[in-house]
This record gives C-alpha cells, sequence and structure tokens, in this order.
C-alpha cells in the first residue's frame, strides 16, 4: 500500500499546478460570469496542451504521454482548485477514454492524435432527462443502417457540444445498447444551450434521424458496459475536481479568518471558528482519500464500483459541507462577487450533485450491501 | 500511489486471521467478555505471552529488538486482525509508551522493558490526568523531588485504566515547580505499580469499562527510572499521545461488528414476510456506516504509512482522532438503530442476540475517545493551526 506520488506523477502534478496557478486569475475567470463569453479559456487549453496534459493517459502510439487515470485525475485536481475553463474532464475523461479503451483501431487513429494535440475537441453525453445512468439509454434509440445507425432522441446536459468535434452517446437498438460518436454538425442534430449553475457551456442535444457512418461507432453491442465504465471514471474525476475545489475554498476560508479582525483580534481564534474550519479539513481528508482510492483501484482496472459510490457520498457530502462552512467564517464577504470564493460554491455544488448526489450513491450502496455485497474483506 | 494492499500484506492478513481464529477460543472469548473488553485474565495473558513468543508484538519493530522488521502498516494489520477477534489488546503498552521508551529510556531500562513488552510480558498504564488537570494537562501537580541518587514520587492521578493489572506506570510529574512555563517542568518516569507506596481505587464508568485513581505516597525510584530529559517530559507526552490518537482509532472490531450486522440483516425475516435488510432505511443506514468506516480505515492506513515514511502529521493525527472518535459514535447509533428495541437489552438477557447485547454495551462507550487521549475541541485547535496555519487564542 502507496499513498505517496511517483516521481511521473509528482511531475504531472506541479506541471499542471503551475500552468493553472499563473494562468487562471480572479479577472479571468470574472470573464466568464453570467455566460458573458462562452466558458472555455481557450489560451489556457493551449498552454495544457503545449505541456502535454491533455494527452496524459493516451497511449504514445497516439502522441499521449502514455500514462495512466491516476495521473489524469491529479490534472483534474488541479483544474477543481483553480476551476479553470477548461474541457477537462469532458475531453480527456468522459470521451478520450472511452474510445481508447473501447474504439476500433481506426476510430482511435482518426480521433486520439488530433484530440491529444487539442485540434479537435471531444465529449460526451452521459445523462438524458430524468435518466443518468449512462449505460442504459431510454430517450435515445437507433436502427441499424449498413454498418452505421440512425439515431434519434434527445440527451441532456451535454457539456461543451456547440465546440465538439464529436459527442460520445450511447443509444438503445432493441435489447442491446451501442456507442456512437454523433457530429453535432450533422443534419437532423439541433442544440440548445443551457444554463448551468456554473456557467459551463452546457446543451440540451436533440437527435432526429441522425446518421452516424461506420467510421464513428465505438462499439455496435455491449455498450451498456462500456458507458457504465466511463462513467466511473467520470464520477471519479468529478471527485477529483471536487477534491481541488473544497481544498482552495477551504484555504481562502483559512487565510480569511487569520486576517480578519474583530474584537480586536482575528477571528480565526475564535474556537467556534477555528473548529468549523478544522471540520472542513477533517472532511477534505476524507474526500482525498476516498477519491485517491477509486483513482487507484480505476488505474489497476480493479472492480471498485463500492469504492466510487464511497467517495462521491464523500464529495457531496464534503462539498455541500465545506461551501456552507466557507461561506459562514467569511461573512458577507463570502458571497461578495468581488471576492473569489462564491463561484467555488457553484462548483461544489455541481460537483455534489452530478453523477448522483449522496442520498443516491447511499442507496445504491445500500442495494449492494442488501445482495451481500460491498463488505469489509 | 496504490491503494491497495500489496500479495505479501494480504498473505500477512490471512496467516493472522487464521492464527488468531484458533488463539481465540471460547474461553477466552467468554473472559473477555466478562471483563468488559479490557482484558487482565489467566487466558489474556497467556493468550499475550503465545502472541510474544511467536514473534507477532513485535512484527513492527526492528529486529535489535527481537522484532520482524516489518513496517508500521504491517504492525497496524497485526492490531487490526487481533482486535478483530474481539481480543483487547493492550495497544497502548505496545504501540504507544513502549515506542517511547525504546526511543528515549537510558539502556538499562530500554534492555529491561522493551524485550518483555514484546514478550507480552510488561503491561503499562498511563498516568497523566489528574483530579486538577485534564485538557489543561501541564496543570499537573504529582511531583518527583530529587533526593541523593533517588526521586521521591507523591500525588494522584486520574483515569488510569487497566493500573489495577499493569506492572509499569509511564508517569508524567513536575520537576520544576518553578518552572515559568509549566510545560517545561514536567519529567517522565516509569513506576513500578508493585511498589507499597502505589494504591488505586476503581472508577466505574457508564459503558461498564472500570478505570483508575491512583495515589502516589513516597514512591523512591532511581534516576535509571527516569525516561528522556530532566525537565523535557512535555515533549514526550505530546509524542506518545499523537502515536495513542492513532492506536485508539482501530477500525477491524468495527468492520467486523458492520459485516456480522449486514449478514444477519440479509438473513433475518420480519414476521409481516421479507427480510430486515429489504427496507430502504436499514440499507440507508448499513450504506452510511459502510462509507464512514471506509474513511477510517483509509486515514488509520495512510497514518501507519506515513509513519513508515516518517511523516506522521501533527494535524492529520489530530484528524483521525476527531473523526474516528466521533464516527464510532455514529456508526454504533446507526447500527444500533437496524437492530431495535433488541439493542437496548444486556448481554445474557434472552431473546437477544450476540450483535444486539454488544450494540447495546457499545453505545455506552463510545463517548469515552471523544474526550479521552486529548479532548476532540483541543484537536481541532491542533488541526486549524498546525494543518492550516490559523492563529489561536491565548490560554
Amino acid at each position: 500500500m502507496e499513498f505517496g506520488f511517483s516521481e511521473e506523477q509528482v511531475e504531472v502534478q506541479g506541471l499542471a499546478r503551475q500552468i493553472l496557478t499563473d494562468q487562471v486569475s480572479v479577472d479571468k475567470l470574472a470573464a466568464f460570469d453570467e455566460y458573458a463569453n462562452e466558458r472555455f479559456d481557450k489560451a489556457l487549453w493551449q498552454q495544457l496542451l503545449a505541456a502535454g496534459l491533455p494527452g496524459v493517459a493516451v497511449g504514445e502510439e497516439y502522441g499521449g504521454m502514455g500514462l495512466g487515470f491516476t495521473e489524469l485525475t491529479l490534472l483534474v485536481e488541479e483544474v477543481g482548485r483553480t476551476i479553470a475553463p477548461v474541457p477537462v474532464i469532458a475531453h480527456c475523461v468522459s470521451a478520450m477514454l472511452p474510445i481508447q479503451k473501447f474504439a476500433p483501431q481506426a476510430v482511435c487513429e482518426a480521433l486520439l492524435p488530433r484530440a491529444a494535440r487539442g485540434e479537435i475537441l471531444l465529449t460526451a453525453a452521459l445523462t438524458e432527462p430524468l435518466n443518468e445512468t449512462a449505460g442504459s439509454p431510454v430517450l435515445t434509440t437507433a436502427e441499424a443502417a449498413g454498418d452505421g445507425f440512425v439515431v434519434s432522441g434527445c440527451k441532456f446536459a451535454v457539456p461543451f457540444a456547440a465546440a465538439a468535434h464529436r459527442v460520445l452517446l450511447a443509444v438503445a437498438v432493441g435489447d442491446d445498447v451501442a456507442v456512437v460518436l454523433v457530429d453535432p454538425q450533422s443534419p437532423g442534430v439541433s442544440l440548445e444551450a443551457i444554463q448551468a449553475t456554473t456557467f459551463e457551456p452546457q446543451y440540451q442535444l436533440t437527435l432526429d434521424r441522425v446518421n452516424v457512418p461506420a467510421a464513428d461507432v465505438v462499439a455496435a453491442t455491449g455498450g451498456e458496459a462500456i458507458m457504465a465504465w466511463a462513467e466511473l471514471r467520470t464520477a471519479a474525476a468529478v471527485c477529483a475536481h471536487q477534491l481541488g475545489a473544497a481544498d482552495a475554498a477551504m484555504r481562502l476560508a483559512a487565510s480569511y479568518t487569520s486576517e480578519r479582525k474583530q474584537f480586536g483580534v482575528p477571528v480565526a481564534t475564535f474556537q467556534a471558528v477555528g473548529h468549523r474550519v478544522a471540520d472542513c479539513y477533517i472532511d477534505v481528508e476524507c474526500l482525498r482519500l476516498t477519491t485517491y482510492q477509486a483513482v487507484s483501484l480505476l488505474d489497476a482496472d480493479v472492480p471498485a464500483t463500492t469504492e466510487l459510490h464511497i467517495a462521491k457520498i464523500w464529495a457531496g457530502d464534503c462539498g455541500h459541507r465545506v461551501s456552507y462552512a466557507t461561506q459562514h467564517v467569511h461573512g458577507g464577504t463570502g458571497i461578495d462577487r468581488d471576492y473569489p470564493l462564491w463561484r467555488y460554491c457553484l462548483w461544489l455544488r455541481y460537483n455534489e450533485m452530478v453523477l448522483g448526489s449522496s442520498a443516491r450513491h447511499l442507496a445504491a450502496l445500500g442495494e449492494q450491501l442488501a445482495v451481500g455485497e460491498g463488505l469489509f474483506s | 500511489m496504490n491503494i491497495q494492499f500489496t500479495q505479501e500484506q494480504l498473505a500477512l492478513r490471512d496467516e493472522l486471521r487464521a492464527y488468531f481464529k484458533d488463539l481465540m477460543t471460547p474461553e477466552l472469548q467468554a473472559e473477555c467478555e466478562r471483563d468488559m473488553g479490557e482484558g487482565g485474565g489467566p487466558l489474556w495473558r497467556e493468550a499475550l505471552r503465545r502472541m510474544g513468543k511467536d514473534g507477532w508484538i513485535g512484527v513492527g519493530w526492528p529486529s535489535e529488538w527481537g522484532g520482524r522488521g516489518m513496517t508500521p502498516l504491517e504492525q497496524f494489520i497485526f492490531i487490526e486482525e487481533v482486535m478483530r477477534v474481539g481480543y483487547p489488546f493492550p495497544f497502548l503498552t505496545t504501540e504507544s509508551v513502549g515506542p517511547m521508551i525504546a526511543e528515549f529510556a537510558n539502556d538499562t531500562l530500554k534492555q529491561e522493558i522493551v524485550p518483555k513488552i514484546l514478550a507480552g510480558e510488561c503491561l503499562i498504564s498511563i498516568g497523566y490526568s489528574e483530579p486538577g488537570a485534564g485538557t489543561d494537562l501541564a496543570n499537573l501537580k504529582t511531583s518527583a523531588v530529587r533526593d541523593g541518587d533517588e526521586w521521591v514520587i507523591n500525588g494522584q492521578k486520574m483515569w488510569t485504566s487497566l493500573a489495577h493489572f499493569c506492572d509499569y506506570t509511564w508517569l508524567a510529574v513536575r520537576t520544576d515547580p518553578d518552572a515559568p512555563k509549566k510545560h517545561k517542568g514536567i519529567t517522565m518516569f516509569l513506576v513500578p505499580n508493585s511498589d507499597p507506596g502505589f494504591s488505586y481505587t476503581p472508577v466505574h464508568t457508564l459503558g461498564g469499562v472500570r478505570t483508575n485513581a491512583t495515589y502516589y505516597d513516597n514512591i523512591r525510584v532511581s534516576d535509571d527510572m527516569r525516561v528522556g530529559e530532566l525537565n523535557g517530559g512535555w515533549r514526550l507526552v505530546t509524542s506518545q499521545l499523537n502515536r495513542e490518537r492513532l492506536s485508539l482509532i482501530n477500525f477491524g472490531p468495527v468492520s467486523q461488528l458492520f459485516n456480522q450486522l449486514a449478514i444477519w440483516a440479509r438473513n433475518t425475516e420480519l414476521p409481516s414476510g421479507g427480510k430486515l435488510i429489504d427496507q430502504h432505511w436499514v440499507q440507508h443506514n448499513l450504506a452510511r456506516c459502510r462509507a464512514t468506516i471506509e474513511c477510517m480505515k483509509l486515514i488509520v492506513y495512510k497514518q501507519s504509512w506515513a509513519m513508515t515514511e516518517g511523516t506522521l502529521d501533527m494535524a492529520d493525527a489530530s484528524a483521525a482522532k476527531v473523526y474516528g472518535s466521533e464516527a464510532f459514535v455514529e456508526v454504533f447509533r446507526l447500527l444500533g438503530e437496524i437492530v431495535g428495541q433488541a439493542g437496548l437489552y444486556r448481554s445474557g438477557s434472552s431473546h437477544v442476540t450476540a450483535e444486539a447485547a454488544k450494540l447495546e454495551r457499545l453505545y455506552r462507550t463510545a463517548s469515552i475517545i471523544t474526550f479521552g487521549g486529548g479532548a476532540n475541541e483541543i484537536q481541532r485547535d491542533i488541526i486549524s493551526a498546525a494543518g492550516l496555519w490559523m492563529p489561536r487564542a491565548s490560554r
């Protein structure tokens, strides 16, 4: 059992942290508030690409660094710490990882090198309205057409869909599930912008008899397991993003309360304040450990459903508690839009809810236990 | 980063699991339950000596002390497994005071005590708190006064658990009553509980666990029994407490209890049909406990790993203590809700399962470590100061 990072991991983390802390500033983030501009910092994305970071988990044969899921989530954690406006989870985790793992070689060759270089953007549609199970599409169906498909239906909250070259999504084909890549420019595709709480560009994707050629089929059958695989990794990445964001919010609160004086002393010296931030420290440590455990198991391709449920429960609980505790100890400053905390609070809420709240993951874990799975070894 | 046991660690765990299954006879189990999970009985002592002889107590100790030279993580696996079978292992002696003696005692005392600890033949109680010194421990008054080559010790300690069957007490005393700062006048001694000047009276607690008030009446010890520098005891106290805080958060027994409860809920038929576990609220409570205990496990594994690396952090040791102690309280409540009213009846009552009776008792004992081993308020102070560099109020 090894909790430390390898040399390569330290390097990836350090490089990501350096670029992101240098480049992300309150002023730059403010430019994207309230949808003033599409929340995608393309200059920053280019810098991350120049360092090779978005391709960290892409094989060297496709121009990536050839490292693993652990290194990728360390990048995501740093993106969370700075709440940087880049499509790292959608592009690198939800789309590139399942393509690399499951798509035919021709698809990988056509997409991954360009995606790793950032010439094209990829994303994935994991949810439908009222259906948050990526591998069980209900509203999106397809009929076979030659070696491709004709696809109709609807996906909800697809990040960066308008800028994407392809959208990875699951379609029901009779009793089976296929995984395909949809070109958002294809005839029959319509995108309707929805305004997410975080200002991230997201779209409702409607498909009306859209032709998907054979070259864009990731898997014609057995898509449920592929999407479950992608969903697990995306959820783990959301936990890592939450970890970075919660840690940053906590440290803002620690600094602010150490400086801010009332009754002639720093407010941090009041135990009621110090203890509330200490509780954040414990919550963040719990999120860190459960997230790293899930990531470590997923990286080793070991079954990790139980561990992922637990990490996402912590991502939800920790996110909610840290958001409210840090707002509270800041007083009015915490919610003042001239101070950086409020944007973190938006992301803490988003990450709490996306891909299943604590309640949903507790229920799923409880169901596992009810069938005799997930006990302590 | 690889947060899984290695093959060797898994093999060690399995070996220990088989070993303790064999060691923990029904007679020993009954004796331990009778002694309220404290130990001290004849079968308990015999089992401890056997663990010593078989080289387990020192599995993570260096070979020069007769240990097996493995890391603190292997040592933790041992503690987890021995506690899992319900054996009240004297971890304060072996995991917290023992290492302090090995590091800070003079050679004579080291050679005398450490091999005995690893052989399961020496037990040590801890004498810190006093009637007027609890959370403000540095306010302690028990004194040691130099008299020729000897020290003369007088005073009273509180909550000296296990003192009624231990061989020594690891005792914090005042050696400089005029020190400008209270914590700079404290020295550590190892005092034999067999001394005629040593006495105790029992203190019975809500959870049935017995502890003691101990009295020190003109006990004379040689300077060899002093551990560490004169007036340098505070560092040893805090360092021992860091180790103690970790040892207190052993998730072996609670994960075992969780598994037993989950299996029981899965097998138990409701009179109205269906199984107990089919109810959503039962699943919810179990899931909540599962997630809570998982974190306890990861926290202690990480700290055992950090001890191996020599990077054990004070804020993290305090975080483990706060989280673990409060998690126990919550888990016993949630698991108790699953057994329902049956969780209100004492062990030995008819019509009550062993797990339900255990929860009746555990719920009564759980508060001890939220204040014992350093009150959680003090731990939170340490976390905000040492972990987040926040200023704290002067006291």
